[in-house]
């Protein structure tokens, strides 16, 4: 499905990615962790075309993703969440989602579009799903911060993405919140190859159902099951290497 | 006045040595005494003779101001009531009573008629001296040559002899002899100076028939307007820099204030507008309160206090109205076109339409870089100014602590804050320095231009442009593009007209948006601009 | 949605039946019937203005010089239908020593041609013009400070006498429209009545489009124009129609207005004039397309009223208006009536 292969990229001299290689199966759920800064949200970026990489290559379905744009990689079939939620908040929660669903989206398309029975259904079904079914009417700026990060989640879905890049879902939510997200992605992950970048452990160890990368100053430590990363000595060190972050992790 | 006193005294003093022979000489006191049998032999000698005493002389008779005490021939000049020797400024004893006008009939004038193409070549100003040797390169003839060199002797202004050197080389061409032909052509051909171009024409006229000599005037008239045409691309090049320092004050301050707050300051062009009412204000203090002597001191204090005018009330402006649209540029665009209407309507109310700033005396003339090239004190200082004002800005930036504390905010707000730094304070220190600018910025457009309340939205859009085409924020870029635009703005009024020349600037900044659309000089790295 | 509609119907019967017949008895005068037709036409152009900046977020400061764009395709059929016997060239033509009508100026001797292109002009510019700035991804801020100093830029064009567009004089002197006299009752009437009715028709089409998923994907480009693109709209297709639509309708907004005008000069296109538009949408409200028309027609009626009673002082209540707007008004007299509507009678939004 995604192959990555020598990718790098650096920001004023600095190294901020710089991976072998990386590879995402079909209908795969894949986490990524690493510390602050590792270079996660970057490379998202550069899957999803928001950043330009200085060379490698990144193969989706078989073809280069690199040098296209964002909304040609987006309708190949890349859906991604933001870390911050992105959502439009000055339109009704059933607004964004039809906005976010498959459909043609040029122009004309748009401009002569009447709302489809089957459309109409799958949007009910996803809200109902994310738990948005009775803020459908409401104004998304107006949503609390965990139903902003599902709402987004909910147009990605609904985008049919055969690959969904989600980062960080459960920042900013509450425990049981967490959860439900966490199912939510597992079920997607039926369908679809998901990435999802985390901090929090405990999400990971739920949703971990595949395999898990470590990111380590844009460079990939090692990847394993969640029970193999956990043991693993080098990320013990690094990751929760200085006494410090290991707090942070358990905190988490 | 001092000066042309000294002028005319040295003027005169060239020609004492021809003096005394002069003023026995019986030609001379043939017409003095109005002699009527020999009068006309007397005048005729006289304008074949035409030595620099007696275009003096005749130059008296033609322009009715010839006196006389007994022998003596006596002159009054312009604007000047005292009688004077004509050919002498050696106090020769003679009694004011005894001084009697000389009166011709205008016949008797007319007989000296032929020397009046003379008369400005004694006059005490150099630059009519000049303009009469200029018409000789082109109307003299070859009888003119010895009297031109004559004068060539005696001229002590090096521009004025240079001038009749140009005269004398016209004159030659007209010469029988092939050599000085020559000789003239090629001393032209070596000044490539315009003023040849007439004179170079007729002469391929008149040498029509011989291909080679017609062909050699005309290579030369072509070399000259090469030359024309560089000097007006170099004149044009300075006026570019000295406009694109105008843009770059302007746009310095607009830079940085959207830099830091993310505010679009459509009233920016009013600050300059208050910079230069204030260099007015000054002008008139000035002139009501102090001795004339002091007068272009008022250009030096104004500079000063435009930055502090246009600092205060852009301080105010701040705190009334820009605190509230921090990072919400399309909103602070209304709102500060709304500031600039009103304060353009209170301008009009105090001032009026339209009032004009004296240049101080220093800043008057130029330097003349090349013959025909140049380049006016005027926008030399504009340009020291905005250079020191530049220098100015990166110190404070760059070294100091404000600067320092600007930059974090500009930076990183939020983080700013939490380390301690009064943001709200600095949103003002900044938004003062910026307005300041435009203060001063006004103030060097009064050299330039008209005073009017308007005048801020003259140069409002293209320092907007300077600041898109920069790269918001930064100094380099800032620089970079305004001079670039003022440059090639320059360049392309030279090649088209001023108007298309816009249009083509903008047609240009909108291709390079294309390739750089975050400007020259963007933010490097990972920047989160989530919309 | 019916308590909505009254308030509709109220306005249409004041202005389509109540203000003519208040002509006809007598109780007003025509020049005041040609007023509100040309606040109607500002109307028009105002709902293009929501439309891209209210809607879609993007600050277009062209507006103006689209409006202008349809009144000088007007102005051009004017001229060359009214010009007097016996001469083949408006008279600015024959002060600037041309003997030949210029090919640009050959179409607008039909009506129905010069209306076409009156229309299409600005469209294509709009167009050409939107094409290469949002293609690189200009916006905000940059795209405001680019089309003023297009507009800027324009009005130097326009304002030359080679350009064949009248100079800063611009075009006048029109005697009749389609062989109506301009200057009779009846023909101005019959203008009102079809500014009107054509300002109905804009307003009708701008709430349907805003209605649509068409309108819904402008608010969402506003919104954020990321989310969009990685929601797979090509938003830069998006914004350059909505450009040429805000352009067509601004440029109708002009064509109307000329002939109640009767001069267009190029000063109706400054930057100064696009910028006033907006702040008609921001004092209505920006996002509802009654608060455009609201604000349009508000604004230019005190300005009316400002400039016979005190002209010195119009300036400032302008400056004022802008100023309040922004910092008081997000969203305008309609939001502002909203929220008072919340107060009082406090409605579940759940319509």
């Amino acid at each position: 499905m995604l192959v990555v292969n020598n990718l790098f990229v650096s920001f004023g001299g600095v190294t901020a990615l710089n991976l072998e290689r990386f590879s995402v199966k079909e209908n795969e759920l894949r986490v990524i962790i690493g510390p602050n800064g590792a270079g996660k949200s970057t490379f998202m970026d550069i899957i999803c075309g928001k950043t330009k990489a200085q060379k490698g290559s990144v193969l989706f379905k078989g073809q280069e993703l690199m040098g296209m744009a964002e909304v040609d990689i987006a309708k190949m079939g890349v859906g991604r969440k933001f870390q911050k939620p992105s959502i439009f908040s000055g339109l009704s929660v059933f607004d964004n989602l039809l906005l976010g669903i498959k459909t043609h989206k040029n122009v004309f398309s748009t401009y002569f579009y009447k709302l489809k029975s089957h459309h109409n259904d799958k949007i009910y079904e996803v809200a109902k799903m994310v738990g948005l079914i009775d803020d459908l009417q409401s104004l998304a700026g107006s949503l609390s911060h965990g139903k902003k990060q599902w709402l987004e989640i909910a147009i990605v879905m609904l985008q049919d993405a055969d690959l969904m890049l989600i980062d960080e879902p459960a920042a900013g939510m509450s425990d049981i919140e967490a959860e439900k997200t966490g199912e939510l992605l597992v079920e997607a992950s039926k369908t679809h190859s998901v990435i999802v970048i985390e901090h929090d452990m405990k999400f990971v160890e739920q949703i971990a159902i595949d395999k898990v990368n470590v990111l380590v100053r844009g460079e990939m430590l090692t990847e394993g099951t969640f029970d193999e990363i956990k043991n693993n000595k080098d990320v013990i060190d690094c990751y929760l290497g200085s006494p410090d972050s290991a707090q942070e992790a358990k905190v988490a | 006045m001092l000066k042309k006193i000294l002028l005319l005294f040295m003027v005169m003093l060239a020609f004492v040595k021809p003096i005394f022979s002069m003023e026995q000489d019986s030609c001379i006191q043939i017409i003095l005494q109005k002699d009527k049998v020999s009068f006309d032999e007397a005048a005729h000698q006289i304008c074949e003779r035409k030595s620099i005493g007696d275009i003096r002389f005749a130059a008296a008779i033609l322009e009715k101001r010839l006196y006389k005490s007994q022998t003596i021939a006596l002159t009054k000049y312009k604007g000047n009531d005292d009688y004077v020797p004509v050919f002498s400024t050696t106090s020769i004893g003679f009694s004011k009573d005894s001084i009697q006008e000389v009166k011709l009939s205008r016949k008797q004038r007319l007989a000296f008629s032929s020397l009046s193409k003379y008369c400005n070549l004694i006059s005490a100003k150099p630059e009519v001296r000049i303009m009469g040797y200029q018409l000789l390169i082109s109307k003299g003839v070859l009888s003119d040559a010895p009297i031109v060199k004559a004068f060539i002797k005696e001229e002590l202004d090096e521009k004025v002899r240079l001038s009749a050197q140009s005269a004398l080389m016209g004159i030659m061409l007209r010469s029988e002899d092939l050599k000085d032909q020559d000789e003239a052509l090629l001393q032209m051909a070596k000044s490539r100076s315009g003023i040849f171009v007439n004179a170079l024409k007729d002469y391929a006229e008149l040498n029509a028939e011989d291909a080679g000599r017609a062909e050699k005037a005309n290579s030369i008239i072509r070399y000259i307007h090469r030359k024309e045409v560089f000097v007006n691309f170099i004149q044009n090049l300075f006026s570019g820099i000295s406009l694109g320092s105008i843009l770059l004050l302007v746009a310095l301050g607009l830079s940085i204030i959207y830099g830091l707050g993310g505010v679009i300051n459509m009233s920016h062009g009013e600050f300059v507008m208050i910079g230069a009412y204030t260099t007015f204000c000054m002008q008139q203090i000035f002139i009501a309160a102090f001795p004339p002597a002091w007068f272009d001191f008022f250009y030096i204090m104004s500079i000063p206090f435009a930055f502090i005018t246009s600092g205060l009330m852009g301080l105010l402006i701040e705190r009334l109205i820009i605190k509230h649209l921090y990072d919400r540029p399309l909103e602070s665009l209304l709102a500060t076109w709304g500031v600039s209407l009103m304060l353009i309507q209170l301008c009009r109310t105090i001032f009026g339409d339209v009032t004009a700033v004296k240049a101080p005396s220093f800043l008057n003339g130029g330097i003349e870089v090349i013959e025909g090239l140049m380049l006016p004190y005027n926008r030399l200082f504009i340009i020291g100014l905005t250079a020191f004002m530049v220098v100015i800005t990166y110190l404070v930036f760059n070294k100091s602590r404000l600067g320092l504390k600007i930059r974090s905010v500009t930076q990183n707000r939020n983080m700013s804050s939490c380390v301690g730094i009064n943001t709200k304070q600095i949103d003002s220190l900044t938004f003062m320095l910026g307005s300041g600018l435009a203060g001063v910025a006004g103030c060097a457009m009064t050299l330039i231009g008209n005073v009017v309340p308007d005048m801020g939205q003259t140069f409002i859009v293209d320092s907007f442009l300077v600041v898109v085409t920069g790269g918001v924020g930064k100094l380099v870029g800032t620089i970079v593009s305004a001079m670039g635009i003022g440059v090639l703005s320059k360049i392309f009024e030279f090649f088209f007209q001023a108007v298309y020349g816009k249009v083509v600037m903008l047609g240009i900044i909108i291709i390079f948006l294309q390739f750089k659309p975050k400007g020259l000089f963007p933010d490097k790295g990972r920047h989160s601009d989530d919309d | 949605m019916i308590k909505d509609n009254k308030y509709y119907i109220l306005f249409f019967v004041v202005f389509m039946i109540l203000l003519p017949l208040a002509y006809v008895v007598g109780l007003v005068d025509i020049n005041t019937i040609t007023l509100w037709g040309r606040y109607f036409c500002f109307a028009i152009a105002a709902i293009g203005v929501d439309l891209i900046w209210g809607y879609t977020g993007i600050l277009s400061m062209t507006q103006a010089l689209f409006f202008c764009f349809g009144a000088y395709g007007m102005g051009m059929y004017l001229t060359l239908s009214n010009l007097p016997a016996g001469t083949t060239l408006p008279a600015f033509m024959t002060w600037n020593q041309v003997s030949e009508l210029p090919l640009f100026w050959q179409p607008f001797e039909s009506f129905p041609a010069a209306m076409a292109l009156a229309l299409f002009v600005p469209a294509a510019f709009a167009a050409v013009f939107g094409f290469f700035v949002f293609r690189s991804r200009i916006k905000g801020v940059y795209f405001a400070i680019i089309t003023q100093a297009l507009a800027l830029a324009m009005f130097l064009v326009f304002s030359r006498n080679e350009t064949m567009l009248g100079g800063t004089n611009g075009l006048t002197d029109f005697k009749t429209i389609l062989g109506f006299d301009l200057r009779s009752s009846n023909t101005k009437l019959a203008l009102y009545i079809i500014s009107f009715g054509v300002l109905c028709l804009v307003f009708v089409y701008a709430k349907n489009l805003v209605k649509s998923k068409f309108g819904k994907s402008l608010v969402a480009i506003r919104d954020s124009e990321s989310r969009m693109r990685f929601t797979a709209y090509k938003v830069t297709n998006y914004n350059i129609v909505i450009f040429v639509i805000a352009a067509v309708i601004a440029a109708i907004g002009g064509i109307l207005y000329l002939p109640q005008t009767g001069i267009i000069t190029p000063g109706r296109m400054s930057v100064q004039a696009s910028i006033e538009m907006v702040v008609w949408v921001a004092l209505g409200g920006r996002g509802s397309v009654k608060g455009a028309v609201i604000g349009a027609l508000l604004v230019n009626l005190m300005y009316s009223i400002f400039t016979s009673l005190m002209p010195g002082a119009w300036l400032y209540v302008l400056g004022g208006l802008f100023i309040v707007t922004v910092l008081y008004l997000d969203k305008g007299i309609v939001g502002l009536f909203d929220q008072l509507k919340q107060k009082f009678y406090p409605v579940k939004s759940n319509s």
